[in-house]
């Protein structure tokens, strides 16, 4: 009987400890909510392993999904900047660095102007202002991948901001 | 999303355990304890059964690792369009068709082998406008409150002090004699209380019979809640209205249930009643219905919600910026929003956020109960008539006293990058104020047209009569300077009878290169001498599929700008053309902006240009005619255009 008992018990502590964690694959509304949006952008793989990589969209609405991927935005954005301003310090041809300044210059537009518009429009619920901004930030980075007149340094990244923005508008799109 | 908490192998394992559990322990009645054999079998299928539910356990738990996403073959969502992915052709999110609402800065034309463009600092100042209203610098967005007070016409309006771009979002404040020489004032609210903490958004003035002003403005509170707050002036007697008190009891209006919070906004003018209380209305929407809540007062700060609504059109999205207001039907002149009864209609417009476009339809106000039916189910609100076919939004109208006018205000934004608009420290203007009257001869639509006030800023003008330009040619009209320019022009059309091609693409097609027999011909617009960099503003006629005759009023940005990331839409609509009626239009050029209206104003397209070439003295005006069947005989009145020297209003000159 005591033998019983403790089994029940170990039982019963374990249970306790996974009983949240099994709960996720029992009921992944979540995950449907992931899918279902991400159904709707251009980039499907990219939107769901985004989303899916961020803890927050396990509790998100589809403005907590929009504002984590115009966070991934801002993280790459300021990535690109960074890497830009480490390429301006090393000695460049002329054509190059011209291209990298002007580079450098758009993406301090999607940092000081592109991401904070989109962050406040979608936490006020004005959503066009956020739709504007993430379609904004993919022409910067089109902008920027034609100010090199030769090979562009900057091709994967703009690429990256590319299809983030272009996935990021399309969710804000759902909202209007 | 993931609420439930049922867990049914949960309730198994405990149930069966105390089963188990009770079943050792209850004697069985009648029965003495069972015989000593059974007891070693009873806990040994206990052990057994727990050690099978524990590995259930293990196994649950090791399942939990998130699943590989890879589902080969379904990359791209099946109900867009494909994107490239391939940098080097067209990149970046594919825009959607005009049908469909082109968002707002989605530009479709990258050739991918243009260098981007280097904007110099005389480019950049070129854009500013001469005579339409603009802020010295930063954002600007929807025209709030305007108003007529003891000789000043006031203009309000969404700005942000801070940045070119839209946030932190203030009331500016400007006032004019005239409609057209503004001076700035003070910002007059900003957002301050916790009612309008993120801001001090959209509203609306009513003046009172008593001469009183009540302002009702949308804030967004410290929650993200949008609410409708009351504000009146600090003191009525003065007439520059630059103090305003919020009242403290605000807000006086919270989204009512069914309404969610963050689509409650953009409070009307408010209008009278038979029964002696106050109507306004605040669009919404209910799904995908875009509708128009009614609210009655006595005082501004007290209100009841209608049952019903004033009017919804489903699939329109959320109605933003409401406006209601009514017109006569004789045409002559504008009315007080209060006005009704016979020979009257009521114009209902909303701003549609999901497309940001302008729709308006005229129809009956049935006072009694407070709803409005369109003429036309077919042309209702958000699916007929626009205000204006090209970039414009979030107009208001207001009443004019003084020269009894109903004035329409409208929103221009940028169409350049947000790097431009960071760079040149503005973004955005208003149209010239229109007045709207209800047009008579065609009985289908409002007319729109400039201000007359505009005309005090005419300088001396040219004249050209019958200007015949032939098919696939071009004319350049001789005149001092083509950036700041007011346009009235009439043109003939004489057939060559040739044969007729038949283009079945209506509208404007793909713009001005795109021949027909009747068209496109027109004017070109801020374009260079060497045409690298042109802007044509035309008509097209076509035979529909009836037989009858059907006119295009449209206007080609494509060639505006050698600029590639500038966004470069053609716009337009079909105009109706009443017989006898000759083809005219007339154009108000101001540098970046061009505002053109076919008909008397019957169909208007706003359009931004950034042109790199035609700017200052290189800029140039041209006739031309690219109707394959045709001759186009054209009559022009050209006056250039002064500058209003809009600046600060001298207020320390007044003490």
């Amino acid at each position: 009987m005591k033998l019983l008992l403790l089994i029940f018990l170990v039982q019963a502590v374990l249970l306790t400890i996974y009983l949240p964690a099994s709960q996720g694959t029992v009921q992944p509304m979540d995950a449907r909510l992931i899918e279902q949006t991400c159904k709707q952008t251009p980039l499907y793989n990219l939107c769901v392993s985004i989303l899916k990589s961020d803890s927050r969209s396990s509790k998100a609405d589809v403005t907590g999904l929009a504002l984590i991927m115009v966070d991934v935005l801002k993280a790459k954005a300021t990535g690109t900047r960074n890497y830009i301003t480490r390429l301006l310090r090393g000695n460049l041809k002329r054509d190059v660095r011209h291209g990298l300044s002007s580079c450098a210059d758009v993406y301090n537009a999607v940092l000081e102007a592109d991401v904070p518009v989109a962050i406040e429009a979608l936490q006020k619920g004005n959503p066009k202002f956020a739709e504007q901004a993430a379609n904004d930030a993919a022409i910067e980075a089109s902008s920027c991948e034609r100010s090199f007149s030769g090979h562009s340094p900057l091709t994967k990244s703009n690429k990256s901001m590319q299809d983030v923005s272009s996935v990021a508008a399309a969710i804000v799109r759902l909202l209007l | 999303m993931g609420g439930s908490s049922t867990i049914p192998s949960h309730t198994r394992i405990s149930t069966t355990t105390s089963d188990l559990e009770h079943a050792a322990y209850a004697p069985l009645p009648g029965h003495s304890s069972p015989a000593s054999p059974r007891r070693p079998l009873k806990g040994f299928a206990g052990i057994i059964a727990s050690v099978i539910f524990l590995l259930a356990l293990v196994a649950l738990i090791l399942d939990q690792s998130e699943e590989p996403l890879d589902k080969p073959g379904k990359d791209e969502a099946p109900t867009l369009t494909s994107n490239a992915t391939s940098f080097s052709n067209i990149s970046g999110p594919e825009p959607r068709g005009v049908a469909q609402g082109v968002s707002a800065k989605s530009n479709p034309s990258f050739s991918g082998h243009e260098l981007s463009y280097n904007w110099t600092n005389a480019m950049f100042s070129w854009q500013r406008t001469a005579f339409h209203f603009q802020p010295e610098k930063n954002w600007m967005n929807d025209p709030d409150g305007p108003l007529y007070h003891k000789g000043w016409y006031h203009l309000f309006y969404q700005y942000n002090p801070d940045s070119a771009v839209w946030g932190n979002i203030t009331w500016g404040h400007a006032v004019s004699t005239d409609l057209i020489h503004w001076l700035y004032l003070p910002i007059a609210m900003v957002p301050d209380s916790w009612f309008d903490w993120n801001g001090v958004w959209t509203g609306s003035a009513t003046i009172l019979p008593d001469g009183q002003i009540v302002v009702l403005y949308t804030g967004d509170t410290d929650n993200y809640v949008q609410v409708q707050n009351l504000a009146y002036p600090a003191n009525l007697s003065d007439p520059l209205l630059l103090d305003w008190v919020k009242y403290s009891g605000n807000p006086v209006l919270v989204p009512p249930t069914g309404i969610a919070p963050k689509d409650f906004r953009d409070p009307t003018t408010a209008w009278l009643g038979p029964d002696g209380k106050w109507r306004l209305t605040i669009g919404s929407k209910v799904n995908t219905t875009g509708i128009s809540l009614v609210y009655t007062t006595t005082n501004f700060t007290d209100y009841e919600l209608l049952d019903t609504v004033l009017h919804a059109v489903p699939g329109t999205g959320m109605w933003e910026c409401v406006d209601f207001y009514p017109v006569s039907i004789n045409g002559t002149k504008g009315l007080d929003t209060s006005a009704g009864g016979p020979g009257v209609k009521h114009v209902l417009k909303a701003s549609l956020d999901n497309t940001k476009l302008d729709y308006y339809a005229l129809g009956t106000y049935f006072a009694e109960n407070d709803t409005w039916v369109p003429d036309d189910p077919e042309q209702d609100v958000g699916i007929g008539l626009r205000y204006d076919y090209g970039r414009y939004y979030a107009s208001k109208t207001f009443y004019d006293p003084v020269k009894e006018r109903r004035i329409l205000w409208g929103w221009i934004n940028e169409t350049d990058t947000e790097n431009d608009d960071l760079a040149k420290g503005w973004a955005s203007v208003q149209t010239i104020p229109r007045t709207v009257l209800y047009d008579n001869n065609t009985g289908t639509n409002i007319l729109q047209w400039p201000v007359e006030e505009l005309e005090s800023l005419r300088l001396n003008s040219t004249d050209f009569d019958g200007v015949v330009v032939k098919p696939g040619s071009v004319v350049e009209l001789d005149i001092a300077s083509a950036t700041q320019l007011d346009i009235l022009v009439e043109f003939e059309i004489e057939s060559l009878g040739l044969e007729e091609t038949n283009e079945v693409n209506g509208l404007c097609g793909s713009g001005a290169t795109d021949r027909s027999s009747f068209g496109p011909f027109g004017l070109l617009v801020i374009a260079d001498e060497t045409l690298s960099e042109l802007t044509p503003i035309y008509f097209r006629l076509a035979n529909s599929s009836d037989g009858s005759l059907e006119t295009y009023f449209c206007a080609d940005e494509r060639r505006s700008s050698k600029a590639s990331d500038v966004f470069k839409q053609v716009y337009g609509s079909s105009v109706p053309v009443l017989d006898g009626e000759t083809l005219s239009m007339r154009i108000l050029v101001d540098h970046s902006i061009v505002e053109s209206f076919a008909q008397g104003g019957r169909r208007v397209i706003t359009s931004r240009l950034y042109p790199t070439e035609a700017i200052y003295g290189a800029a140039r005006l041209f006739l031309f005619n690219n109707a394959t069947g045709v001759n186009v005989k054209a009559t022009l009145k050209i006056w250039q255009l002064n500058y209003a020297f809009i600046h600060p209003f001298p207020l320390d000159q007044m003490h």
